[in-house]
């Protein structure tokens, strides 16, 4: 009987018996992760569809003026968008400004009001679309005077309080969204947290026994830890998928015109996007793994 | 020493186990042998009194220096206390395996400890397939496989046949030959007569001196 740790060097061989017994009733466990993950990534496609709204509309609409000559009585001063015109095109900046036709200003209220004969008959102001040079910081106050006297018609819109609401939208869309992300985490780790208790309260005996026969606490945490990596993982994995199916039957519909709504961004997330939904089994995982490790090593302190 | 806010059940024991003794622990039962072991073995704290371990004086020594003092010592629980859900090898192993041992390592000396304690061919099975018999001397191969400092031992013939209790304590006796300190809490009058040892009774949570 040599048992005395030889100095020689030897194949590593992994000690095939568990420490712990395979967890009997676990699945409830990962159906609850499982459906946290889905939530998750509702949360998260939430946050990656504002952003990219957000980013989509105010790249549309920077660098762009439009400047309304409302209608005098039933018709619109024609006299008043040509002097118009013609000061914006003469403002350094202005790459170009033309006026919107008719049909142009029915499609732009379509999605409001729908296309009938009544519609086409309101009385629309002309709307003159400007777009700038890239770059370009006109004096908007001074180009607003200069308007105003040429044209007293029109008004300029350089939709600084539509981006703004814009990005406050989407701020708030995106925070709320993180918001729930967090709910998640930590209703996962509480849910975890209770798992790992549960578990050490079924294997007190061997969790004692190891305990006295030598183990240090991380030895007899990490055989919770793993267990609980592995279930979240592979729990949290199912349930973002479940998301990810979602989001891209959202995407395929948007692209097939099903079920649109045109003022409202795509609902569905690209192949690109994706795989960001990923970030939610690794995070479940670390959850898990970090929640189980700080339970046992808690609990284990309190033995001799 | 007492348990929760219950009666003292260990009181004004002093004793010393020389480094390569060996000692039989005795008394009637509920006399307090577990308890002093348990402390000894580092399962329970005095609830007053010192006690010295290895030089270290444990009130002394930090949480964290326990579980290496806790590999120094073999145990042989009274009611067994193996892992059912790991075969008689991963049991005996599993001194070794919490020391860092690799199986490569300690296959062979597990296997032929197996074989020694009769059970070379039940290597596989699992605890709730082994007799009383059996188990016991499972639990004493995991005791004596990592050749530990310390053995304390909770009647550890308790189950087994006079022959196989022979040799049990044989395998102890060579044990300690080879440096082992050993404490053997038992009741049975034989295995203590048959052995030339030092012999302590407890007797209402009081140690008296028999034999030294």
């Amino acid at each position: 009987m040599n048992t005395a740790a030889p100095a020689r060097i030897v194949a590593k061989e992994r000690p095939k018996g568990r420490i712990l017994p395979r967890e009997e009733g676990a699945a409830s466990l990962d159906l609850v992760i499982a459906v946290m993950a889905f939530l998750a990534s509702l949360a998260l496609g939430g946050v990656l569809i504002a952003n990219r709204f957000s980013e989509t509309w105010q790249a549309g609409l920077a660098g762009r003026l439009t400047v309304q000559v409302l209608p005098e009585g039933e018709t619109v001063p024609i006299q008043e968008v040509n002097q118009a015109i013609a000061i914006l095109r003469a403002t350094p900046g202005v790459l170009y400004a033309n006026a919107l036709s008719d049909s142009d200003n029915v499609a732009l209220v379509e999605p409001w009001l729908g296309r009938d004969a009544v519609v086409a008959a309101l009385p629309f102001p002309l709307l003159i679309d400007v777009q700038l040079s890239p770059g370009a910081t006109p004096d908007i106050a001074g180009l607003q005077q200069r308007l105003k006297r040429a044209a007293p018609h029109a008004v300029l819109d350089d939709h600084g309080r539509w981006i703004g609401r814009l990005k406050t939208t989407a701020n708030s869309v995106v925070l709320s969204a993180f918001a729930v992300l967090a709910l998640i985490a930590v209703a996962t780790a509480a849910t975890v947290a209770f798992a790992t208790r549960a578990g050490l309260a079924a294997h007190r005996e061997i969790v004692q026994l190891l305990h006295l026969m030598g183990a240090q606490d991380r030895f007899i945490a990490r055989a919770f830890e793993w267990h609980y990596f592995i279930a979240a993982l592979i729990a949290a994995a199912c349930g973002a998928t479940a998301g990810g199916v979602i989001f891209f039957a959202a995407g395929s519909l948007d692209q097939l015109g099903v079920a649109t709504i045109s003022f409202l961004p795509p609902l569905g997330l690209d192949l690109a996007e994706l795989p960001w939904l990923a970030v939610i089994p690794t995070a479940a995982a670390v959850i898990a793994w970090g929640t189980a490790r700080a339970s046992v090593i808690a609990a284990l302190h309190e033995f001799y | 020493m007492r348990y929760a806010a219950g009666p003292e059940v260990l009181r004004d024991v002093s004793f010393t186990l020389e480094p390569g003794s060996f000692t039989f622990l005795t008394g009637p039962s509920g006399a307090g042998k577990s308890s002093l072991l348990k402390l000894v073995f580092l399962a329970q704290r005095p609830s007053r009194g010192l006690i010295t371990l290895f030089d270290r004086d444990l009130a002394r020594v930090k949480r964290a220096e326990l579980p290496p003092l806790r590999r120094r010592i073999g145990v042989v629980f009274q009611e067994f206390r193996l892992l059912d859900h790991l075969s008689a090898f991963d049991n005996v192993a599993l001194p070794l395996r919490l020391a860092g041992s690799h199986p490569a390592e300690y296959r062979r000396d597990v296997e032929e400890l197996l074989s020694w304690v009769g059970l070379g061919a039940r290597l596989h099975a699992k605890p709730p397939t082994l007799s009383g018999g059996e188990q016991q001397r499972v639990a004493i191969a995991r005791a004596v496989v990592a050749k530990p400092d310390l053995l304390l031992a909770d009647e550890p013939t308790g189950n087994v046949d006079p022959d196989m209790g022979e040799r049990l304590i044989r395998l102890l006796v060579e044990l300690n030959r080879f440096g082992t300190t050993v404490m053997i809490a038992t009741h049975d009058r034989a295995l203590i007569e048959a052995t030339p040892a030092r012999e302590m009774r407890l007797i209402d949570g009081r140690l008296i001196e028999m034999r030294s």
